[in-house]
């Protein structure tokens, strides 16, 4: 069974592929591709993105299983990763955890049963100046004091 | 060439040699999981690692290429230290499964902690529980807690075998090895992974907790099962002397120079025996018709076909005898097979019947499947010629069939009743077959691996073996039988 | 102007634009480098202004290009890491917000310097901002002639690529952003051969961070040794020093190399809170032996720190105060190596992770008597022995932890 990427998006890859001088270069970039339109990469993406970077699915997934930003399983519609890192902890991480624990219900490393936030524990974001820092999908949030994070919260529907 | 210096030894070697290789030409081991000489080096295991005069750090022997005037110690304290903490570490996880592991015996952590280790650990943090029992092949099993990800398996499958099957799933220490579902380990080469695993990860499935690796006899062969003629071992239980019985084939494996291309035989040559040592033809039978059968003595068997094949002689029917022989005689059992052809007149025919080729598997494994073609044709010369059923059918009185390797029979059971009308036919096998009842007698013979003698692979090269077991009591060789039959005949024109 | 020749330009409110960049003086040095110097002579004067890597490894910029051999055929590749994953940096993003442009010229120039006509940024995933940022100043260079077939109308060709990690610290060492680039997973590479020899795609390719690379243009435009007086011998010009942790105003300054890294503290990041004393400071990012109170009058160049028993590193310092509970840095410290270690060589595959499981055992309130020898006894397993120089940045931290807090490590 294969579960053919669509059109729109195989356009794109076809011209990521055409950045590299081969085509397994392609794989990280395709991959977020890939993420992005489906929020996760599940196996029958694996074996697409094999297909086109012309490898097995097999090293398709040894790729997939090392980095952390890629996701095998679905994320909630809101993916919120807070740094607690050694600066942010000095700066009071703990505290912004803690908040979104007894405000949102939220606990690293799961996802809320409506389905709208997961949350988990990043290292370094490298925005260790205005910690506590989270991203929220691509956009990061600095400074965060409780009254921020639920000003955040509130906007991702 | 360049001079170097291991262990105060003065060496010459190619340019470009491993310090590891260069170490080995000259007698010198260094211990390693992750590196083998047939694969791409690695340097992850970090157990090579030895000191470089002028290197601020250790370095890994085999990763490692030699320079002129390169001084290297194997032996020093820091070196020492090195290994003791990469066997403490990979210990640290490893389960204490030796009782029941059977890797016990040629592990090389085992091997490595006797001959570097001998140390406690205080290392007591509960060890991490992993998959024990996945099943990566057919007759492959994963025990993720005793992998140390040397990634042999993973490089051989992908560089040699060609397959690609496994991978290394995660990152850091939740790295373990893994294949997408569906797509398990295949290759016709996946027993190598039994080998080349160092410890006892993975294992196979028709080993697995039969014996004990040390009461095995590894008896050098040649694989009978194509014309590669890859060089083998036969792991053999000599029996325990009171219980004779548990004695046998244990293991096939490759030898270390098994085929220019590496220490690998296919599966095939790996596990063929399992089948023939299931189904041996243990007794002569004598189907007498109407359902009727005896089983007879040797001696009584070779009277009453010495007698058949006198009578043929001696009325000199147009009737003849004929041979239906197969590629998998030895160069020397063909000497028995042109003395009995010329102790005849008019000769008997002399048919090759030899399972048909197949493409052969890309690799090692040939497309011919037997192991002495080369051998049969040189030695049959013009007499030898390919089976041909109608022939058989019009000419021959007094057939004897020789099963092959592996008992291959399927001509005479694809058209039992076109050559009924042959007078006698004898079977002479190493194994049961379908055609038994087909035939009037069944000969047992002796197994490839009973035989000692040489084959000439498809190379051309004429290797020699010896025999991994002794045939059983009451059992001959094919050759044997060639010779007590013409001494039955002889003995019966004498009396 | 002179002082802070990275960062005097940048606008607080955001990135400049490619007309901003360019009103501002921008571009100027690599198109006076591309008409009127030879590549030998752009490589040589970023070789006299002994402009160290401003990564982590401090290897010399000019030397570096060096190895690539002018003979091969090629092509040859600049990969520019843009991975800023060491704790307590975050320099290269504040210049990714303020000033792409400024990176783009100097890729310009190390691309002239060694003959590399595709340069590659890799960026860490986690700056998706930065790397849109990045992928338009590219657009608007490519519209504008500054990249292309023909940079800055010279014929001399220049394509830049962004790419992105994937949230893997170890991409950040070279071997491994070549590894991951490629498309594999990121584990380091055995050097020899190193990446000038056999590098991206099997060819010669020099690796240089965001930083080093910003300091390019103005290098060029007042000179080799213009640079080298800003900063110490064997170790020119000024550096952006990250600064965060226990102190007033965290940020990123740019200060001249051998800046005493008290000075960085107290003068420019203001110092503690009213009421705290200093009890640590970590000097450069999380991989540098953190150093006492009594051990901070060092200046920040790499031979001082180096000395000192540090190093400078990627300069991220980490201040901590009396209020930080040295068990909370452990926690962190064996947190991160456990994470990242890539998995491939056993010391530190292994070592990281026991060190995390008796450090988690004692934060549970279950230690027992001898875990902090164990702890060392572990960190000096990795140390020295492992496939790249990740196990000496997770050992190198914890051995310095232990040494000097060991008290209270105690308790």
């Amino acid at each position: 069974m294969t579960n053919a990427f669509p059109s729109g998006l195989r356009t794109r890859i076809e011209a990521i592929l055409a950045r590299y001088p081969n085509r397994r270069a392609a794989l990280l970039p395709v991959l977020h591709l890939v993420q992005r339109e489906r929020g996760f990469i599940g196996p029958e993406d694996e074996a697409e993105a094999a297909v086109l970077c012309g490898l097995r699915p097999v090293e398709v997934r040894e790729v997939l299983t090392f980095y952390t930003m890629f996701r095998r399983e679905p994320a909630g519609r809101h993916l919120l990763r807070v740094c607690t890192n050694l600066s942010c902890s000095i700066r009071g991480s703990a505290g912004i955890l803690d908040h979104l624990r007894r405000a949102f219900g939220l606990q690293p490393g799961r996802t809320t049963p409506d389905g709208r936030f997961t949350l988990v524990e990043v290292e370094c974001l490298g925005a260790c100046d205005k910690g506590p820092c989270l991203l929220a999908g691509d956009t990061l949030h600095e400074n965060l004091t409780p009254a921020a994070l639920d000003a955040i919260l509130r906007e991702l529907e | 060439m360049v001079k170097v210096t291991i262990d105060g030894r003065v060496l010459e070697t190619a340019e470009g040699t491993t310090i590891l290789a260069a170490a080995e030409q000259a007698g010198i081991s260094i211990p390693r999981f992750c590196h083998h000489p047939a694969l791409t080096p690695e340097g992850s295991c970090r157990m090579c690692v030895v000191e470089i005069e002028g290197a601020a750090k250790l370095e890994p022997a085999c990763a490692t290429a030699v320079r002129e005037g390169m001084k290297v110690a194997t032996q020093t304290p820091q070196v020492a230290e090195a290994r003791r903490n990469v066997l403490e570490l990979l210990l640290a996880d490893h389960p204490v499964d030796c009782p029941i592991c059977d890797k016990a015996g040629e592990c090389r952590l085992q091997d490595y902690y006797r001959d570097y280790g001998l140390f406690p650990s205080d290392l007591r943090e509960p060890k991490t529980r992993r998959e024990k029992l996945l099943k990566i092949g057919e007759r492959l099993i994963l025990d993720r807690e005793r992998c140390v990800l040397c990634t042999r398996c993973v490089r051989f499958l992908r560089d040699v075998a060609k397959t690609g099957e496994l991978g290394v799933f995660g990152r850091g220490g939740g790295s373990e090895i893994g294949f997408i579902e569906g797509a398990a380990v295949a290759t016709p080469y996946a027993g190598n992974l039994v080998d080349l695993c160092p410890v006892g990860a993975i294992t196979d499935a028709a080993f697995r907790f039969r014996t004990r690796s040390w009461f095995l006899e590894p008896k050098p062969s040649i694989c009978p099962f194509c014309g590669r003629g890859c060089g083998i071992e036969v792991d053999v239980h000599p029996g325990f002397a009171r219980h004779p019985e548990t004695g046998g084939i244990f293991r096939v494996r490759p030898r270390p120079d098994a085929t220019p291309a590496g220490p690998w035989i296919c599966d095939v040559g790996r596990y063929a025996w399992i089948e023939i040592e299931s189904r041996r033809a243990r007794a002569i039978v004598w189907n007498k018709g109407g359902g009727g059968e005896a089983v007879l003595s040797a001696e009584k068997a070779f009277a009453l076909l010495g007698a058949k094949i006198r009578a043929l002689d001696e009325t000199e029917r147009t009737g003849r005898l004929a041979l239906v022989v197969h590629s998998g005689l030895t160069n020397e059992e063909w000497d028995d097979v042109r003395m009995f052809r010329d102790g005849f007149h008019p000769r008997p025919l002399l048919r090759l019947a030899d399972p048909p080729d197949d493409g052969g598997d890309g690799f090692l494994r040939t497309p011919e499947r037997t192991p002495n073609r080369r051998g049969a044709l040189a030695a049959g010369g013009a007499d030898l010629r390919p089976l041909d059923l109608d022939e058989l059918r019009a000419r021959a009185d007094l057939l004897f069939v020789f099963a092959g390797v592996r008992g291959e029979v399927t001509p005479w059971i694809l058209h039992p009743e076109e050559w009924r009308s042959i007078r006698t036919k004898v079977l002479v096998s190493p194994v049961l077959t379908e055609a038994d009842d087909l035939f009037d007698f069944v000969l047992p013979c002796a197994s490839a691996f009973e035989k000692s003698g040489s084959y000439t692979n498809v190379e051309g090269r004429r290797r020699e073996f010896g025999a991994a077991r002794p045939v059983s009591e009451g059992i001959r060789t094919e050759g044997g039988i060639l010779r007590s039959l013409l001494e039955a005949v002889r003995r019966g024109k004498r009396e | 102007m002179a002082e802070r020749p990275l960062t005097s330009t940048f606008d607080p409110a955001g990135p400049r634009s490619l007309e901003a960049y360019v009103r501002g003086g921008g571009y100027a040095a690599a198109r006076r480098a591309l008409a009127e110097m030879t590549p030998a002579a752009v490589a040589g004067e970023v070789k006299a202004a002994e402009l160290r890597g401003r990564g982590g490894a401090g290897f010399p910029a000019g030397v570096k290009w060096s190895f690539i051999p002018r003979t091969d055929p090629g092509p040859f590749y600049l990969c520019v890491n843009a991975d800023e994953g060491e704790p307590g940096t975050f320099k290269d993003r504040h210049i990714l917000a303020h000033d792409p442009h400024l990176l783009l010229e100097g890729i310009i120039l190390c691309a002239y310097a060694v003959g590399v006509h595709t340069a590659y940024i890799y960026i860490r995933g986690e700056y998706e901002e930065p790397a849109r940022r990045l992928e338009k100043a590219i657009a608007e260079a490519a519209g504008a002639g500054v990249l292309g077939a023909s940079v800055l109308g010279s014929g001399f060709s220049l394509d830049v690529i962004v790419h992105r990690g994937a949230g893997a610290y170890i991409c950040g060492e070279e071997t491994a952003l070549l590894e991951s680039l490629e498309g594999f997973r990121g584990q380091p590479r055995l050097k020899p051969p190193f990446p000038a020899a056999v590098g991206l795609f099997g060819k010669p390719t020099v690796i240089n961070n965001v930083e080093t690379l910003a300091h390019l243009p103005a290098v060029i435009r007042n000179g080799a040794s213009w640079f080298l007086g800003l900063g110490k011998p064997k170790d020119g010009g000024t550096r952006l020093v990250s600064v965060s942790g226990s102190v007033v105003r965290p940020g990123v300054y740019e200060l001249p190399v051998g800046t005493p890294l008290r000075d960085v503290v107290f003068v420019h990041a203001g110092g503690l809170a009213p009421g705290r004393t200093l009890k640590a400071v970590i000097p450069g990012g999380m991989s540098s032996a953190v150093l006492g109170p009594g051990e901070i009058d060092v200046p920040m160049d790499s031979a001082s720190l180096a000395a000192a028993g540090s190093m400078i590193g990627s300069a991220g310092v980490i201040v901590i105060d009396d209020a930080v509970s040295m068990k909370t840095v452990l926690d962190r410290i064996s947190r991160f190596y456990a994470h990242e270690s890539c998995g491939q060589c056993t010391p530190c595959r292994v070592g990281t992770s026991w060190i995390r499981r008796i450090v988690l055992r004692r934060g549970a309130g279950e230690g027992r008597a001898g875990d902090l020898d164990r702890i060392v006894r572990l960190a000096g397993a990795m140390k020295g022995r492992t496939l790249c120089p990740f196990g000496d940045a997770a050992a190198v931290p914890i051995l310095a932890l232990v040494t000097k807090f060991r008290a209270e490590l105690e308790q």
